[in-house]
């Protein structure tokens, strides 16, 4: 009875916690109308994707999509390909200066991005960077964090497995590529996914970097469905319907090795 | 070794390093859209000072960060309880997956569909507040309110995130230690706050500062529900130097800006280091 209660409040919070969702998505798909009818309905009267084709017509939203995910993939990829070695250095070669190194980095890790935004539009300006992908994903793939969580997990890996490949002739990079590596396919696959939701939902730096319109990201993109008419709800919820579809989808498939990855990326 | 940290590190000093400096220049000097820059020294700073708007916006960052971090932090302990009970049950991670989804949505959908939900016309909240008699003050357009609602909605997207951080912590914590209180007559409120609080210490530590850092440089869902309104109500630091850079072109006083809120984050960032011991394990 007591396990019943608290499996049917659990369900209430869940549900409570999903309602504006619930309600963004039903938003999008009833006709103006029904939008501003009282008393409101939760479930749409009349299914309509009139507000969605104004959306898809009238902005670049696929290109923005495409944005997302091209500036997303390479953030992603290039803090693997950058991060991964330097882990290695940290966690397994010995040199002058590496703890201090390291001490510097992890101070740098928890200063957020919001804060460089002026000198990094000069230093993207001076660049001629400014409208190009490189311009928001170079810099997320400076973040020290996947650094900081690749080190923590080869730390854990026995050094033995060094030693003896070592022994057998090995040098530090097929150590890296064949020893370690292999086993830390968990970690790897933790970073990326943190990375990849990271730069998906950047927004204030991407606002900043991205001024054409359609440079920008889906995270960025939305904001201009607000601001060329008056307040139409229906529009700016079919386009955030549109833009949190992918998440869900993914999510629905995913969850597990979503959350795992999440979880593995804290610094606890 | 070189060629193994040479590319992190290069890519780290040319966008991470580099811009902290490159601020503090720019912070000392005085932009001129068509014409050249000229060392002004600590004048920006100075003008900083005497401008009661920077005031006001560091007064409701304050009152954000004041009301979202020991929301965050404590939903997300106790939804992180809630479902750490039930762990048992296949249903449970139904309820996490729900409760941690808002996290995957961006941020420019939280603050669009939480405008819509607090619109003072025609949104669910009122509504729905009305109908059951409730008289709810209208967020959005009170400037007394505008904060706490943003405040709300923060809470309801990253709590989640908390949520399964607090639960991975909780998952360290031996059963054995419960086993034994059980054993010695304990009830589930003495051993939360007699076993799990006391071992949790760290992880709620570390989440006060990473809520706080995030509470400082909370920018695209005020952006969004507000445009730091109803006048300036709702205008925090993020979105002050947004406007004193992009739309006044004062370039010099919103990197001041920028390198008063570096170096609160990395004061928060060495006390959390203080705290927990880092950098003694190295």
């Amino acid at each position: 009875m007591r396990r019943l209660l608290y499996a049917l409040g659990l369900t209430g919070l869940a549900i409570v916690w999903v309602l504006p969702v619930v309600w963004m998505a039903s938003t999008a798909v009833k006709p103006t109308p029904e939008i501003f009818a009282l008393p409101p309905t939760w479930i749409p009267h009349q299914l309509t994707l009139e507000h969605v084709r104004v959306v898809l017509e009238r902005w670049p939203f696929l290109r923005w999509f495409t944005n997302s995910v091209v500036i997303s993939t390479s953030s992603t990829a290039l803090s693997l390909v950058v991060s991964i070695p330097a882990a290695f250095a940290f966690a397994r070669l010995k040199w002058w200066g590496r703890d201090v190194v390291f001490l510097i980095f992890l101070a740098s890790m928890l200063i957020p991005l919001e804060v460089n935004v002026i000198p990094l539009y000069f230093l993207m300006n001076r660049l001629r960077l400014l409208n190009t992908y490189p311009s928001v994903f170079l810099p997320i793939a400076a973040m020290p964090i996947g650094v900081f969580l690749l080190r923590q997990f080869f730390l854990n890996i026995p050094q033995e497995l060094d030693d003896a490949a070592r022994v057998d002739g090995c040098g530090s990079f097929r150590i890296l590529w064949h020893v370690i590596l292999p086993l830390s396919r968990p970690a790897l696959a933790a970073m990326g996914i943190y990375m990849f939701i990271f730069t998906w939902n950047e927004f204030f730096w991407s606002m900043i970097a991205l001024q054409k319109p359609y440079m920008l990201t889906l995270s960025v993109g939305l904001r201009a469905l607000q601001g060329a008419y008056d307040i139409d709800y229906g529009i700016l919820m079919s386009g955030s319907t549109l833009a949190a579809l992918p998440a869900l989808v993914v999510y629905l498939f995913f969850q597990r090795s979503i959350i795992r990855g999440i979880t593995m990326t804290s610094y606890r | 070794m070189v060629v193994f940290i040479l590319p992190f590190l290069a890519l780290w000093t040319l966008f991470r390093l580099g811009p902290v400096l490159y601020g503090i220049v720019i912070s000392l000097s005085h932009w001129d859209p068509f014409g050249s820059t000229v060392f002004v020294g600590g004048l920006n700073y100075l003008r900083l000072l005497r401008d009661s708007r920077f005031w006001e916006a560091l007064g409701n960052t304050f009152e954000f960060a004041i009301l979202v971090v020991p929301l965050i932090v404590s939903l997300g302990l106790v939804f992180a309880l809630l479902v750490h009970g039930a762990q048992h049950m296949r249903w449970a991670r139904v309820v996490e997956a729900a409760l941690f989804f808002p996290y995957l949505l961006t941020v420019s959908i939280v603050g669009l569909v939480w405008r819509w939900l607090f619109d003072p016309d025609f949104g669910i909240v009122l509504i729905t507040a009305k109908q059951l008699g409730l008289r709810l003050p209208v967020f959005l357009n009170e400037p007394r309110w505008a904060i706490p609602a943003i405040a709300f909605a923060t809470t309801w997207w990253l709590v989640g995130y908390r949520m399964v951080l607090f639960r991975a912590a909780l998952e360290d914590i031996p059963v054995e230690l419960y086993e034994a209180a059980q054993i010695d007559g304990a009830r589930w409120y003495t051993m939360i706050f007699a076993i799990t609080l006391p071992l949790l210490r760290p992880a709620i530590l570390f989440a006060v500062v990473l809520t706080t850092i995030s509470g400082f440089t909370a920018f695209g869902q005020v952006l969004i529900m507000t445009q730091g309104g109803p006048g300036r109500a709702s205008e925090v630091l993020a979105l002050y130097m947004y406007r004193i850079g992009f739309d006044y072109l004062e370039m010099g006083q919103a990197a001041a800006v920028g390198v008063v809120l570096f170096v609160v984050m990395l004061a928060l960032t060495l006390l959390a280091f203080r705290w927990l011991g880092y950098g003694t394990e190295l």
